[in-house]
């Protein structure tokens, strides 16, 4: 029961459970299942893109991405361009949206190795020029995706949403990756000291240049899916993806120190953040009530999730 | 142009000869009241979404042609890189360097580029603002109406359900005032007609995505929906969320964006749906260009300046759908002479009330 009590995923799977009960508590039994239908879906985005933002941090304290938004955008307009809306474009649209993914993230690692630039630094500024090579490459104009791609993208399988489906399977990966793969090994060791797994052999700058490639990649692909979800890129698109990104990853158990990854958490924390935001809707509380209750929720799991662990 | 248009003044007033120079020199300047050598500087705080794109579109077309044909020297548009009011503020801290004679502004906060504006209208300059509006009281305002927005939406959705209905409210961007005064529009409308109820109130940030996130989160919880107000730009969002809920669709209130009015006209030809459409039209930008020649060329100009809103009605959506580019936003430009007319009907209405407060 101890050690039960000691996962730090565990607290995240909690909170999105109470939650839940509270908002079905108002709406209704009958109304569970369309509420957990739409935390799939929308969980799915903040899922993907804090998998790849768990990689980076997982490196150790400083390592962030803060250019997720901006790729996702650019990754969506690009990728929406490509396609023209034509039907039978959808894997020439996942090919570019997966090229930008390539692209950021290798002119992201590049900054921070060539230049020596902190990731913050680096990241931040460069999350400038994809945006604005974003509004650049289509004027802020809003194109469409394919009717079968869209289809797809808001449809379900088995019940459950396709955009779920693949944020699951993404987690599923990387989570034996890190667990049972040598890279998710060296990656746990460079977090934890990053002179002690050079000093053993680990390639740490390739471990290094994986994950930033890792989690510009996950982002355009997460721009692609939630292009084509919401029926066309718009430059604001990835917005709220930032602060999502980190939270799910601090909420979800990953230590913000470096060294822990936690991939099962990280799934609760992306339902929690939107359930949490629908359960204060529900009960009709304004915007600055909202803000600050989720702020106030937010702090509260991750000092739940921290004291259990260093008692432990 | 400008520089034959100036050779052909001097050389008709040298043939006047040089007694008469003197005095036609003096007296002419009101007389003529030339912008032809008046330099406007735009400086935007955003770029980043399809009005803010349109603004400057409009801006771009209706400026080059007042330039051409010289009615004024130079109408040059800036944007800063982020949307940040510090940044902004220096941004015009560099146009009063650089001479220009009025600067047009889309602020990036009400209040924070007050010592900006204010140094620039010491210095002489012609300070307009528009849709982002500061509010040192040197600078002109050209602003539309939030509250009759709010209100015209409310009253629609009266004359549609007489008998009664659910409401939902999307909001924009908290903390802005352009969101409250549409709340506000909402809630006093909302007083005259006690058969309609908002039953929900989400934010959506002005964003399709948020928006689409939002509905799809509270819906769940919410009874039967017959209306959704909101703010522009949330419309396609909201229908999306109400599609992957197998719930009817709603009336929504639509914007000026054109994927909403594609997506309007289908649903009017699948199933007749009726809905209106009212915006803020990015072409504001070209009443505040208009404004600041009017007053550069020693017009008087009342200091708040309402631009009506944009509508579209169901009998015109497919003559505006022609003409609004795939992906972008319906717009209304406006000419020197519509603004002269916008100008002359405040100035009246000015008048109107002062007459009537002193009686």
């Amino acid at each position: 029961m101890s050690s039960l009590i000691s996962r730090p995923w565990l607290w995240a799977w909690l909170a999105s459970a109470v939650v839940f009960a509270l908002s079905v508590a108002l709406s209704g039994a009958g109304q569970a299942g369309g509420l957990l239908y739409a935390a799939l879906s929308f969980g799915a985005f903040a899922a993907i893109v804090g998998i790849g933002q768990m990689l980076v941090v997982t490196l150790g304290p400083g390592n962030i991405d803060l250019s997720i938004p901006a790729a996702m955008t650019l990754s969506g307009t690009l990728a929406l361009k490509a396609m023209g809306g034509e039907p039978g474009t959808a894997l020439l649209g996942l090919g570019v949206a997966l090229l930008v993914g390539m692209g950021v993230g290798g002119v992201n690692f590049a900054l921070i190795r060539l230049l020596r630039l902190p990731p913050i630094i680096a990241t931040l500024a460069a999350s400038l020029i994809y945006q604005s090579l974003a509004i650049w490459s289509n004027r802020g104009l809003r194109i469409k995706p394919p009717v079968a791609l869209a289809d797809f993208a808001t449809g379900r399988s088995l019940g459950i949403p396709n955009v779920a489906l693949i944020a699951i399977v993404l987690a599923i990966v990387v989570w034996v990756l890190l667990e049972r793969g040598v890279w998710g090994r060296w990656l746990l060791a460079t977090g934890q000291n990053a002179r002690a797994a050079r000093l053993a052999g680990v390639p740490v700058e390739s471990v290094r240049a994986g994950a930033y490639l890792s989690v510009a990649v996950l982002a355009a692909v997460s721009g692609y899916l939630l292009a084509s979800f919401s029926g066309g890129a718009a430059l604001n698109m990835g917005q709220q993806y930032l602060l999502l990104s980190i939270a799910v990853v601090v909420i979800g158990g990953t230590s913000i120190a470096g060294g822990f990854s936690n991939v099962p958490g990280l799934w609760g924390a992306a339902l929690f953040m939107f359930l949490v935001v629908s359960m204060l809707n529900a009960y009709g509380f304004d915007a600055g009530a909202r803000m600050m209750l989720t702020g106030v929720i937010i702090i509260a799991i991750v000092i739940a999730a921290n004291a259990r662990r260093s008692r432990s | 142009m400008a520089l034959t248009r100036a050779l052909s003044r001097t050389l008709h007033i040298t043939a006047l000869g040089i007694a008469t120079l003197v005095i036609a020199t003096v007296s002419a300047v009101p007389a003529y009241s030339d912008t032809s050598d008046k330099r406007i500087a735009l400086s935007n705080n955003y770029a980043g979404n399809a009005w803010r794109q349109e603004m400057l579109s409009a801006w771009r077309t209706q400026t080059s042609r007042a330039v051409k044909i010289g009615t004024v020297a130079a109408a040059d548009a800036f944007t800063i890189g982020e949307n940040r009011p510090t940044d902004q503020a220096a941004q015009i801290q560099n146009l009063i360097l650089q001479g220009y004679d009025a600067i047009v502004i889309d602020a990036a906060s009400t209040t924070a580029l007050n010592g900006a504006v204010q140094e620039a209208c010491d210095a002489g300059v012609v300070v307009v603002s528009f849709d982002g509006i500061v509010t040192a009281p040197c600078a002109w305002k050209v602003v539309n109406d939030f509250r009759q927005w709010g209100r015209e939406e409310v009253e629609y959705m009266a004359k549609r359900f007489p008998e009664g209905a659910n409401l939902l409210e999307v909001r924009g961007l908290p903390g802005t005032f352009v969101d409250d005064d549409l709340h506000q529009g909402i809630v006093d409308e909302l007083k005259k007609h006690p058969q309609l109820h908002l039953v929900s109130s989400v934010e959506g940030d002005w964003a399709q995505d948020v928006t689409q996130q939002a509905v799809a989160g509270v819906l769940p919880s919410l009874p039967k929906i017959d209306g959704v107000l909101n703010q522009g730009g949330e419309a396609y969002g909201a229908a999306q969320a109400f599609r992957a809920s197998d719930r009817k669709m709603p009336v929504i209130i639509l914007s000026n964006a054109q994927d909403e009015l594609a997506w309007w006209a289908q649903q009017d030809r699948d199933n007749g749906y009726q809905s209106i459409s009212i915006s803020n039209a990015p072409g504001i930008a070209t009443v505040a260009f208009w404004v600041a020649q009017q007053i550069l060329d020693g017009k008087e100009v009342p200091k708040r300046l309402t631009v009506p809103l944009l509508h579209i009605r169901q009998q015109d959506l497919d003559s505006v759908l022609a003409k609004t580019p795939k992906g972008s936003v319906a717009d209304q430009i406006f000419s020197q002479a519509d603004v002269e007319k916008l100008i002359a009907a405040a100035r009246d209405k000015a008048v109107q009330r002062s007459q009537e407060a002193s009686q």
